[in-house]
């Protein structure tokens, strides 16, 4: 086939139509957005190509080099949803782009050429349907776009200043602190959709407290001076990145506490900064993946997943933490990978508190790989019925 | 009553039948003017003479007006494998020329061909204001594909016992002289070779290597709109730089030349060869077919060169208006449309002529 640029850009959008549809029935389905979002890419992507490449490329396209473009494609696209953060799960998203392509093979190669005798000749242009699908599809997008924009929560933003607290959130927002805004007495979350941004909390029993509800993000919040957690997690996952939490001088309190939030999505900890307390992250009962943390000088764990919890501990600092360094307890499953361990104390008379690097406890499952265990007494151990294996 | 008369029932006229007829036109709207009732007869006495076993073209070589699905899904049905399809996708598909034939055949049966052909030849077309009077029969809409006007035999050539084209019936002298430099003569030169027979190879020019005679993008807007817009003199040039002799790249057509050694060798000039085939195609020219030679004349029709000028869906602009249209399809075409004496020509002259048709209707 010898494409027009106009013939591929409608072929293309006119064989988008149907999986940009079933992608729409998915979204609203999964109450999700990453379908949308794919084959929001998956146009973006393809029309990027035709335009700066293919075009100029292909004068004469066989059908075999459908394959090779269409590997470029997802590669492009998969690079794409990396670099962009999204959060759409590998496999039904390799599933969604092969059916998308598919359906453009059969409707490029037998469907347009039957519906339209002159396909060929018209280098791939599809007359009126072509002017339909390429609406349809913009109308699609827009439209998708639209109550995505539709359904951004308010901003509210926090001035600069001491604000007294407890803060209660009660409805969907996304509350962003001005330079030094500060909130004394700590913050309450009580409604799905929030996110709190560059905010800083001083004091409370918990400096951020969040139970049972959905879809909340903390992005840069700094929390210190609480009594008994800087992050305070129940019955609800959290996306939790940048933050600091100070609980130096606390002997008892933790840092970050996910719990009970096993039959809801993962939690993320993502780049935080966790000095002092007795647990610096701990999960109880929840999935949570635990990334590129920093966890200093915690006076029991630096970072805990246990009763039965279940994820990732990926690429975390933990240094001078007295007992453990990570601790995966009490039947769960850790994968703990590219962590690096630092200075554990030893405190004599427990094997809880034996300066572990990594210690795998009663009944739990622990898979090391690529960890730097260095200057701990013990670097790794698994105690009470549990398994340490590594890759 | 006819609406369209087709002059000429060869694959061109067949092709453009089709196309009609997944138009909406019925068979008794449509009347073909031909002596020979099987559209393939020429073509298939051709192929048999040079021996040609495997269509060129792909599998969208096909009659059917849509390209799909084409000769290769056909012959997966049939064999119940995959592999002509895939082989299709990979542009490696060259269907037998008894599979062509045969579907030719099955179409033939399907569309009713043989009730809208009359087997007469048409030696003028009457000019009205509102319509055209061919064979007797009145129709608003005249396509003409009356083929290749004849096989072209270099004049100083025409008296010499020896010579025979490639396209008539010959078998193979000891020596043989094969002057040409397309596909015809490549496949001579093979079929000689097989035969035993030592080939001499007599060319004006160096043959160009390329899997169809026209490249793939001429068949498509992508070239064809610059072309439309070309001024006479440089489209006549484009067509003859595209309509250069060539045949396929590829070990079929190369190694029985490097197997045969001494056996074959290529000359300037023509020698005393037994035997002297003319791989030199057909007639050029509107001229040398004396039904539009005559429509030119009489109707003082644009022409350039060798060609007769039609507008871009392969009409002749002074006699097609509001209500009748004159279209050439063919090889007399190539001024719409270069690959015009491909199926594919006649099925692009064919949908002009429908576009037409159905505008007007609507």
């Amino acid at each position: 086939m010898s494409y027009t640029l106009r013939g591929r850009i409608e072929s293309r959008l006119a064989a988008l139509v149907l999986p940009l549809a079933a992608c729409c029935a998915l979204s609203a389905a999964l109450h999700r957005w990453w379908p949308l979002e794919l084959c929001g890419l998956m146009v973006a992507v393809g029309v990027a190509l035709d335009l700066q490449l293919y075009h100029r490329l292909l004068r004469y396209q066989p059908g075999w080099v459908a394959l090779p473009l269409g590997l470029l494609e997802l590669g492009l696209m998969l690079a794409l949803v990396h670099a962009l953060g999204l959060e759409a799960p590998v496999v039904p998203a390799l599933l969604l782009f092969a059916a998308a392509w598919a359906v453009a093979q059969g409707l490029g190669q037998a469907g347009f050429p039957v519906l339209r005798l002159s396909y060929a000749t018209d280098g791939g242009e599809l007359g009126r349907i072509g002017i339909v699908s390429g609406a349809a599809v913009i109308a699609m997008l827009a439209s998708a776009g639209g109550y995505w924009w539709y359904r951004l929560p308010p901003v509210v933003h926090l001035s600069a200043g001491v604000h007294q607290g407890p803060l209660v959130i009660d409805r969907r927002e996304r509350l962003v602190g001005d330079r030094g805004a500060v909130v004394r007495g700590g913050i309450v979350v009580r409604a799905n959709g929030v996110t709190i941004k560059n905010v800083t909390v001083v004091g409370g029993e918990n400096g951020i407290e969040i139970d049972d509800v959905a879809d909340v993000v903390l992005d840069g919040v700094t929390v210190s001076g609480f009594e008994l957690d800087g992050i305070h997690v129940r019955r609800t996952a959290v996306t939790i990145k940048n933050c600091e939490i100070d609980a130096l001088g606390n002997t008892y309190a933790q840092g970050i506490d996910i719990s009970y939030a096993s039959d809801k999505r993962d939690s993320h900890v993502m780049g935080c900064t966790v000095v002092g307390g007795q647990e610096g992250i701990v999960t109880h009962f929840s999935n949570a993946s635990l990334m590129d943390n920093r966890v200093s000088r915690t006076t029991l764990r630096g970072i805990s997943m246990t009763e039965m919890s279940m994820g990732m501990v990926e690429g975390n600092e933990v240094r001078d933490a007295t007992g453990v360094g990570i601790l995966c307890n009490d039947h769960s499953m850790c994968m703990i990978e590219k962590n690096s361990v630092i200075g554990t104390k030893r405190v004599p008379g427990s094997e809880w508190t034996g300066g572990y690097g990594v210690l795998v406890a009663y009944s739990s499952e622990g898979e090391l790989r690529d960890n730097a265990l260095g200057a701990n007494p013990r670097p790794y151990g698994a105690i009470v019925d549990s398994t340490l294996s590594s890759r | 009553m006819t609406r369209v008369a087709i002059v000429g029932g060869g694959l061109a006229g067949f092709s453009a039948y089709q196309t009609l007829r997944r138009g909406g036109l019925a068979a008794s709207e449509i009347a073909v003017f031909d002596e020979e009732p099987d559209p393939a007869a020429a073509w298939a006495r051709r192929a048999a003479a040079i021996g040609q076993t495997h269509m060129r073209s792909e599998s969208d070589g096909h009659c059917l007006p849509a390209s799909f699905p084409g000769l290769a899904v056909r012959e997966a049905r049939r064999r119940g494998s995959a592999a002509p399809v895939l082989r299709s996708l990979a542009g490696r598909y060259n269907p037998t020329v008894e599979e062509f034939l045969d579907h030719v055949d099955e179409l033939r049966r399907r569309s009713g061909w043989d009730e809208s052909v009359r087997r007469e030849r048409v030696e003028r077309i009457d000019v009205d204001p509102e319509f055209f009077s061919v064979g007797g029969v009145e129709a608003p809409h005249v396509l003409v594909a009356t083929g290749h006007p004849g096989l072209n035999v270099p004049e100083e050539l025409r008296a010499d016992p020896r010579v025979v084209h490639a396209y008539e019936p010959h078998g193979y002298a000891r020596e043989v002289t094969v002057i040409g430099a397309g596909l015809a003569a490549a496949t001579e030169w093979v079929n000689a070779l097989a035969a035993g027979a030592a080939v001499i190879s007599v060319r004006r020019t160096e043959p160009v290597r390329r899997r169809l005679n026209v490249p793939r993008e001429w068949f498509s807007r992508r070239a064809l709109d610059g072309f439309h817009r070309t001024a006479p003199p440089e489209r006549a040039a484009i067509l003859r730089t595209l309509l250069a002799p060539s045949y396929p790249p590829g070990a079929r057509w190369d190694e029985p030349l490097a197997r045969a050694g001494a056996r074959f060798r290529i000359e300037a000039e023509l020698n005393g060869s037994e035997q002297v085939i003319c791989a030199t195609g057909f007639l050029r020219g509107f001229q040398h077919d004396p039904l539009l030679r005559a429509l030119a004349t009489e109707h003082d029709l644009e022409t350039f060169n060798d060609w007769i000028v039609l507008d871009p869906d392969s009409s002749v602009p002074a006699l097609t208006d509001e209500r009748r249209t004159l279209a050439l399809a063919g090889v007399a075409a190539q001024w719409a449309f270069p690959a015009a004496d491909t199926l594919v020509g006649a099925k692009y002259a064919a949908r002009g002529l429908l576009a037409r048709i159905q505008c007007r209707t609507r």
